[in-house]
């Protein structure tokens, strides 16, 4: 993988195209759902027919039949006359009383049906995308550290969060679509059959709403978009400028600021502006297309009355389908940006859940004994990230089962490489790292870690409570192991002094620590899961001297026993190690004792003159 | 203390304070309630062409292009009419925000160190973006609603009561119902829906920590673990969300069900009427959509309610920062000099951060030369930075505390003061901007030529050489990132440029190493000969090159001279000088 495919990742993928493969792959996570979905369909259906009937009650069985007394006018009211006189009979009331009655009950036949299409559409549609949702991320989790290298956690969260979100959007969108769609078609299959050329008639608007529909689409699509960048930028300015406030301040920038970020304020005034005349006068011819609908009904049916083709009450009935004709359309006009945005959103998803970046695991995995002694050997290693320089050279080492290295160098001379190597968070060149004498290329991933303790520089505190920070939720570390490791490493001063001590819920990132007392919580947790090997990676900022002294007792009590490598950025880390390596450049300078190399190694007495503490 | 969004703003009161600012705007409103009104009338009138319609379908006159016509009048009248009334009161929106946003804007850049250690730049940015939208949704969209609501049962009733009393006397009651219904619905539907928000908001976070961790999980072979705790998270949302699903379809069927009780009441009461010939069919199929046009409304009623209580919360929130005093107060004596000749004292100064009880120095007594280099050490938290802020102004000092050429800071120009003191702060904060912008932050006009020379002054010619465009080239995360030691060496240049009559470097170093320390500081005390200059480090070697070295202990002088005299005198600083030296002894003579 190149860093160019991995800029790709993080690549804006606007989503231009309808792709009907995605649309495909999409509904084939909703495919454990297609009872639901069944049952949702059959719901909308008849939902739509109820739907339907009520006009023709209102037009054909009362205004036509009980109002007017038209006698069989020969138009199709679906056995509604017929039945609203058998239930006057039955009730023995008034028909008039029986047409409500009538109305009522299909009101309320609708409301029953129509809320289980739409929780059970909700309920297939919820459930299918939670399955998408922890399946990406589950993928992205196993990802290995190459990519977690290049990537940004925000925009690797948003794939997992709001990506899946407008595809809710989208489902839901297109849900309430078909419960558009069906009516249309069924009160369209009506009006044929009442009036086929009052219907055509009526058809002749939805071009005309359709042609503006995707005229108003096409055209806002462009406005918002500059809308929403102007304001993206009118946001960025103000964030910018509170962030560097004081170095704003410093160099008397305000009132250029301010003149700058009104220039922007107008920009994106105006771009609001356009947008919204837009939307306006589409919202209002929008709605004043079903009135002149009205009209050509009113003129036309009127007509056809006077030649006895038609019934009041059927003209009536046209007046009352205009919005089932119109809605979809309009419906569909609102379907359409969502739609393009979803279909960015899907190719986002997909491309994550098809990012293929594994590590090698072994076709054969060596078997380990139960406690490895922890002899390490590092031979010819040479590495290089992908498509990078190499940023180890030649690395030769050899760590005596139980023995504490330490190593140290200049910024960027390779050592974080050279202890995430061990775990192999990166692809480790075969035949170069050897753990007990077996190559680590021959122990799963998973195995090796479990084995080797990783503290890194940039601990993390996960939010739970310090005791869930400690076990990481490994059911296999209680809480009494857990409380000994804190023990041991001289963080439970800290900790019982809190007041729900170990059960203390931390802050987003463990804020409400200090960086020392996070440092011993991340001691604690290696030495809570007891790996045979250790890797340290010291904290560099200055941390006070009463943690120090904490800290350099934690180290002794945890690379008891324990074959550790720590880069070291203390003088006692250094001094308390059984070796030391200096890298530089990728390449080992010197290695042995630390009074040895005083004089071996140039770069060993330049960090040693300044305590290790360089950046 | 501002407010959290949940803490206040039950009193829609606040709302009364859009008042002035919507002022500006009063010819946009007043001509949009007036257009609403106008393009109500027309709407009534349509259902009134419709009965002519009818009633003269149904006696079997044929006159029908009359009332059509109408009709299509209406039609065409009120979209000219709506869509002018909607448009001004939506620029009315549009007007306001904007003007909130630039005051907004104004107020936020004079608060300082005090404010936001209170308040973090995401919660602004919070009021800025969604606290700012929800005012204006209210205006463009709570104003055509309320109006909505108050043009159409007003004139809707009108014209049922004029067509036929007895009928509207018997659709009337049903609707304050409806109207109760829709507001207690919708009060539910924005309790679940914020609780799904909640849910998602925490699915959100936490995937995003569990991904910023995701190396340590994988170092714990954790991972696996991991995803069977998120699907706890993503399945907490699914049941809120599925939850939401029931209650706003509830809502979608229960409204049209009650709404047809006053259609049942017109078919039901109104074909009486007719059977009877009381009323016309023609005003009996009008009396549909007169119900209609006063049922839409009430529908709206909860969204309307949430709205405004939204945008009060929001508008309080808006207000407490317009509300904001200028940190600093500029109120120049007018009787300091022009230009600063460099002489920095303090007289007694005691200063305590806002909001913390540990004092940050404490009676300090200070006098420094014009022309002087001064080196400030000491531990972490010993004031250090304090100090130097406190000379720019940057935090408050007691009145006449620090003196700058004789005058207390107070009594100079804030701009005058900022630019003839400058500060390099320790944090190195570039702009997303071009390299040449980051170092001429001050003055974005000037040339490239002293641009440069105070970039080479800074050790950064080969950094720009390698950058793809020199100094043209964009900085920050769409752009190239620099190193630590590249930004900090860039905020060096920042202050450098502006050749201050005092510059005061805040720990500039750290992130340098030591032979270009080395090069930049024979450069930087060679051209500041004459000029005053006082600068934190950690490092005895530079220390030891100033004219005389000030070591604070928790915000007191421990000592204070000449590299030769702290040694002497066996303080913190002869310590940490022996040992440091010690350390580079030992590395050269072996």
């Amino acid at each position: 993988m190149t860093p160019a495919s991995a800029r790709m990742f993080d690549a804006d993928i606007s989503g231009r195209i309808f792709d009907l493969g995605l649309l495909r792959r999409l509904f084939g996570w909703l495919a454990p759902q297609r009872n639901r979905l069944l049952i949702s369909t059959l719901l909308v259906l008849v939902t739509a027919v109820l739907q339907v009937l009520l006009p023709v009650v209102l037009s054909l069985v009362v205004i036509d039949h009980l109002l007017m007394d038209e006698a069989a006018s020969g138009i199709p009211d679906l056995g509604l006359v017929a039945f609203t006189e058998w239930l006057a009979g039955r009730l023995g009331t008034h028909p008039l009383v029986a047409a409500c009655v009538l109305y009522g009950g299909l009101q309320l036949a609708i409301a029953v049906t129509g809320h289980y299409h739409r929780i059970t559409l909700a309920d297939a549609v919820i459930d299918g995308l939670a399955d998408l949702r922890r399946a990406v991320f589950a993928h992205l989790a196993r990802l290995p550290s190459s990519f977690w290298d290049r990537v940004a956690v925000g925009r690797v969260t948003t794939r997992v969060t709001n990506d899946v979100e407008s595809l809710y959007d989208l489902l839901r969108g297109l849900g309430a679509l078909v419960g558009e769609l069906v009516p249309f078609f069924v009160a369209l299959s009506i009006m044929l059959a009442v009036d086929a050329k009052l219907t055509l008639a009526l058809l002749a608007f939805a071009p005309l709403l359709a042609g503006l529909t995707f005229g108003f689409r096409m055209l806002s699509r462009e406005l918002y978009r500059r809308a929403r960048q102007s304001l993206s930028l009118l946001n960025q300015q103000l964030q910018e400028n509170l962030a560097g406030l004081t170095v704003v301040q410093l160099h008397g920038r305000e009132t250029e600021n301010l003149a700058r970020y009104t220039a922007t304020n107008t920009r994106h005034r105006k771009n609001e502006g356009r947008g919204m005349r837009l939307e306006t006068v589409y919202g209002a011819v929008n709605d004043s297309l079903g009135s002149l609908a009205l009209a050509l009904v009113l003129w036309l049916g009127g007509m056809a009355v006077f030649e006895d083709a038609l019934t009041l009450g059927a003209v009536v009935l046209f007046t009352r389908y205009i919005d089932m004709l119109f809605s979809p359309i309009v419906a569909l006009g609102e379907q359409y940006n969502q739609l393009f945005r979803a279909m960015a959103s899907g190719e986002r998803i997909f491309q994550a859940l098809d990012w293929r970046e594994p590590l090698t695991e072994p076709a054969h995995p060596a078997r380990l004994p139960s406690r490895l002694a922890g002899a390490i050997r590092i031979h010819d290693l040479t590495f290089a990230y992908p498509g990078g320089e190499p940023v180890l050279e030649d690395i030769e080492l050899d760590i005596a089962a139980g023995s504490t290295l330490a190593v140290v160098g200049p910024t960027g001379s390779g050592k974080s490489t050279l202890v995430r190597l061990l775990p192999r968070l990166y692809e480790v060149p075969p035949g170069s790292i050897f753990i007990d004498d077996i190559d680590v290329n021959h122990i799963p991933s998973r195995e090796l870690r479990r084995r080797i303790g990783i503290v890194l520089q940039d601990f993390h505190v996960f939010s739970g409570s310090i005791l869930d920070n400690i076990t990481l939720n490994d059911p296999a570390i209680d809480r009494e192991v857990a409380i000994a490791a804190a023990r041991a490493v001289g963080a439970n001063g800290f900790i019982e002094a809190l007041p729900d001590g170990y059960d203390t819920p931390l802050a987003e990132r463990g804020r409400n620590l200090s960086q020392g007392q996070r440092q011993l919580l991340a001691f604690a947790r290696v030495l809570a899961a007891d790996p045979e090997i250790l890797i340290l990676d010291e904290a560099t900022a200055s941390i006070d001297p009463e943690s120090e002294r904490l800290i350099q007792q934690a180290l002794a009590r945890l690379t008891e026993g324990r074959t550790s490598i720590i880069i070291a950025h203390r003088l006692a880390t250094v001094t308390d190690a059984d070796a030391v390596a200096v890298l530089v450049n990728g390449r080992i300078e010197a290695a042995g004792a630390h009074a040895d190399l005083l004089g071996r190694s140039p770069t060993y007495a330049r960090l040693h003159a300044m305590q290790f503490q360089e950046l | 203390m501002l407010a959290k969004p949940e803490s206040t703003g039950r009193d829609w009161r606040v709302l009364l304070r859009l008042g002035p600012w919507l002022r500006r705007q009063r010819i946009l409103i007043v001509f949009a309630l007036i257009a609403f009104a106008v393009s109500r009338l027309l709407e009534a009138a349509i259902p009134l062409f419709l009965r002519e319609v009818i009633d003269r379908i149904d006696t079997g006159n044929p006159a029908l292009l009359g009332p059509v016509l109408g009709i299509v009048a209406c039609v065409l009248a009120r979209l000219l009419v709506v869509t002018s009334a909607r448009i001004g009161i939506r620029q009315a929106g549009i007007n306001l925000v904007f003007d909130l946003r630039q005051t907004l804007f104004d107020r936020l850049q004079s608060q300082g160190a005090t404010f936001f250690t209170r308040h973090t730049v995401g919660d602004m940015m919070t009021r800025a973006v969604s606290d700012l939208g929800l005012i204006r949704r209210l205006v463009s969209m709570g104003t055509i609603m309320a109006v909505i609501m108050v043009y159409a049962t007003v004139i809707g009733f009108a014209a049922m009561f004029y067509l036929a009393p007895s009928l509207a006397w018997m659709v009337a009651p049903p609707l304050p119902f409806i109207a109760w219904y829709a507001s207690r619905a919708s009060k539910r539907m924005n309790s679940s829906s914020r609780q799904t928000q909640e849910r998602l908001g925490e699915l959100t976070d936490r995937t995003q920590e569990r991904f910023g961790g995701i190396r340590t999980l994988q170092a714990m072979a954790r991972e696996d673990a991991e995803i069977e705790r998120f699907q706890t998270d993503n399945e907490a949302y699914a049941e809120a969300f599925r939850a939401q699903a029931r209650v706003a379809s509830a809502m979608t069927s229960v409204m049209p069900t009650l709404a047809a009780v006053a259609t049942l009441t017109v078919i039901g009461y109104g074909g009486h009427l007719v059977l009877t010939e009381q009323i016309t069919k023609g005003t009996f199929v009008a009396f549909f959509a007169y119900v209609a046009m006063v049922i839409a409304p009430m529908r709206s009623m909860g969204f309307l309610v949430n709205l405004v209580q939204r945008a009060a919360v929001a508008a309080g929130r808006v207000f407490e920062v317009l509300d904001l005093e200028p940190e600093i107060n500029d109120q120049p004596s007018g009787a300091t000099p022009g230009r600063m000749r460099g002489v920095l004292a303090a007289w007694g100064l005691t200063y305590t951060h806002p909001g913390s009880s540990n004092v940050a120095l404490a009676d300090l007594e200070l006098d420094i030369q014009a022309g002087e280099t001064i080196a400030i050490m000491g531990r972490v938290g010993a004031g250090k930075s304090t100090l130097l802020a406190l000379f720019a102004r940057m935090l408050e000092p007691p009145a006449g505390s620090v003196l700058i050429d004789g005058h207390p800071v107070a009594d100079w120009p804030l701009r005058e003061l900022r630019r003839q003191v400058a500060l390099v702060p320790q944090d190195a904060f570039l702009f997303a901007q071009p390299l040449r912008e980051n170092l001429s932050y001050d003055d974005p006009t000037r040339e490239l030529e002293p641009i440069l020379g105070a970039a080479e002054a800074a050790d950064l010619e080969s950094t720009i050489t390698a950058l793809p465009q020199g100094v043209a080239t964009l900085i920050g995360e769409r752009g190239v990132t620099l190193s630590g030691g590249q930004r900090q060496r860039t905020t060096l240049a920042r202050g450098l440029i502006r050749e201050a009559p005092i510059l005061l470097l805040d720990d500039c170093f750290a992130s340098v190493d030591t032979d270009t320390e080395e090069r930049i500081l024979d450069r930087l005390l060679a051209e500041r000969t004459g000029l005053t200059t006082l600068m934190v480090t950690h490092r005895v070697s530079t220390a030891r090159r100033a004219d005389r070295i000030l070591v604070l202990e928790a915000g007191r002088i421990e000592g204070f001279g000449s590299h030769a005299q702290l040694l002497a005198s066996e303080g913190w600083y002869a310590e940490l000088a022996q040992s440091q030296q010690q350390a580079s002894a030992r590395a050269m003579e072996s």
